[in-house]
């Protein structure tokens, strides 16, 4: 039970910092996200038989404080508890490296999925653009803050779980 | 009777008192000083030495206990600048934060068409896709789906989902934003589009139209969506392609999105959904 309480509780302090500072930080118009990064490193590190529960509630919340159509936080966060449980059951005994893998594969998924949707409401989009200054940027923010979110994550898992965190 | 006064002892005694008459006249008048000073120098050296010997003496062991005082002292004024430097950069924020809302002010003041609530901007929307806000106001205050948002200097977009004490706002900056505007000075209306990357647009201009390069565009209030007259943006560059039939043009708009920290809500205005009219 601590063990969500903590998750969630690291969960909404990441919210917080997403939503007024690091939205901001932007290379052309990229930005990181936060919340993906810490959905990737907590499912990385948490063992619990439950962990679904915990991905269940963090994507509902960031459906409510996203515009982001409803399914497609539901849809990443779920994919990434998968993966990274096939990753547990296959011994990856390299977190940082399932941490780079997951986020690459993540950040690509949200941008198929959000600039899909945005096409399917039959928006005119400037792919090229979409590409260059806001997909390809936003890659870059994740992949180079994923792995200091991914040594903050694996600090805040040693208190959910003291003997049970891999190095 | 002269013979009984001048007895020995007596006049011994009256040799004393007009020696020492004579020595207290010779010092005051300062002919004894260089006596003096040769006699007494040796004693101020020696008292002198002896004085800085207890002055070191005492700083040695006194110092200690002077240095941790002064440590103790430092320690509490550096303690006290930094807060005193804490509220000074406090202080600056409430200024800039007045300056703000007195520009607010101002223009609900200039526009009194309008009722209006000011709300301060307290997060942005997570996607890089979608340009949002998060505003401290929401239903309690009054607030409805639709309702117009402008700052001072334009209008900045519509509120988009409400709860009780915030409310989300779509910036007219974001691809499913699309304002009814009309160019002043050209005398016909056209579209101004969001994008995914940030930036606005003009479209559906008739081709022969003679648009103005730094022309501006104001809503026009066609659509029901925003009020007529607010601010959009001016017109940075035309372009107009062979066989279309609409000239495109991009915008500078006149709020600075990035920096957007407060806002004006206008409460008298109730958008229509003309959704069900579109064929």
């Amino acid at each position: 039970m601590i063990s969500y309480l903590i998750g969630l509780a690291g969960y909404l302090v990441t919210l917080m910092l997403q939503l007024s500072i690091f939205s901001q930080w932007k290379i052309l118009s990229g930005s990181v996200d936060l919340l993906l990064l810490f959905v990737v490193g907590w499912c990385l590190h948490d063992r619990s038989k439950n962990l679904w529960v915990l991905v269940l509630v963090m994507a509902g919340i960031t459906s409510l404080v996203s515009a982001l159509p409803v399914f497609i936080p539901f849809i990443v966060y779920f994919t990434i508890y998968l993966v990274i449980r096939q990753f547990h059951k296959r011994v990856f005994q390299t977190p940082l490296l399932g941490m780079l893998i997951v986020t690459f594969a993540a950040s690509l998924l949200q941008t198929a999925l959000t600039i899909g949707t945005i096409f399917i409401q039959r928006v005119d989009i400037d792919f090229n653009a979409a590409l260059v200054e806001v997909a390809l940027p936003s890659l870059l923010l994740n992949m180079l803050l994923a792995i200091p979110i991914h040594a903050i994550v694996r600090e805040l898992a040693f208190l959910a779980f003291p003997k049970g965190v891999e190095a | 009777m002269l013979s009984k006064l001048l007895t020995p002892k007596n006049l011994r005694n009256l040799v004393i008192i007009l020696v020492v008459a004579g020595i207290l006249f010779l010092a005051v008048s300062g002919y004894l000083t260089p006596f003096f000073s040769f006699t007494v120098s040796p004693f101020i050296s020696a008292q002198s030495w002896m004085s800085q010997r207890y002055l070191a003496f005492s700083d040695f062991f006194n110092s200690p206990r002077d240095m941790a005082t002064l440590r103790s002292e430092n320690a509490r004024l550096e303690n006290q600048v930094a807060m005193l430097q804490s509220e000074i950069v406090a202080l600056q924020e409430n200024v800039a934060q007045s300056d703000i809302l007195y520009t607010l002010l101002d223009f609900a003041r200039s526009n009194p068409e309008h009722e209006y609530i000011a709300a301060t901007v307290i997060g942005r929307e997570v996607s890089p896709y979608l340009q949002y806000v998060i505003i401290d106001k929401g239903s309690n205050d009054g607030l409805r789906h639709g309702m117009p948002v402008v700052t001072q200097q334009g209008l900045v977009g519509r509120v988009d989902a409400l709860i009780s004490d915030a409310a989300r706002i779509q910036l007219i900056t974001d691809a499913n934003s699309v304002v009814n505007v009309k160019l002043q000075a050209a005398q016909v209306e056209g579209l101004v589009r969001g994008s995914i990357t940030g930036e606005i647009s003009l479209d559906m201009v008739p081709v022969g139209t003679d648009v103005e390069v730094g022309e501006v565009l104001m809503t026009s209030g066609l659509g029901g969506t925003y009020p007529p007259n607010i601010f959009v943006g001016q017109i940075l560059t035309m372009q107009s392609k062979e066989n279309v039939l609409f000239q495109t043009g991009s915008i500078q708009p006149v709020v600075d999105f990035s920096s957007l920290s407060a806002v004006l809500v206008i409460m008298n205005f109730d958008a229509v959904d003309i959704s069900p009219l579109v064929p």
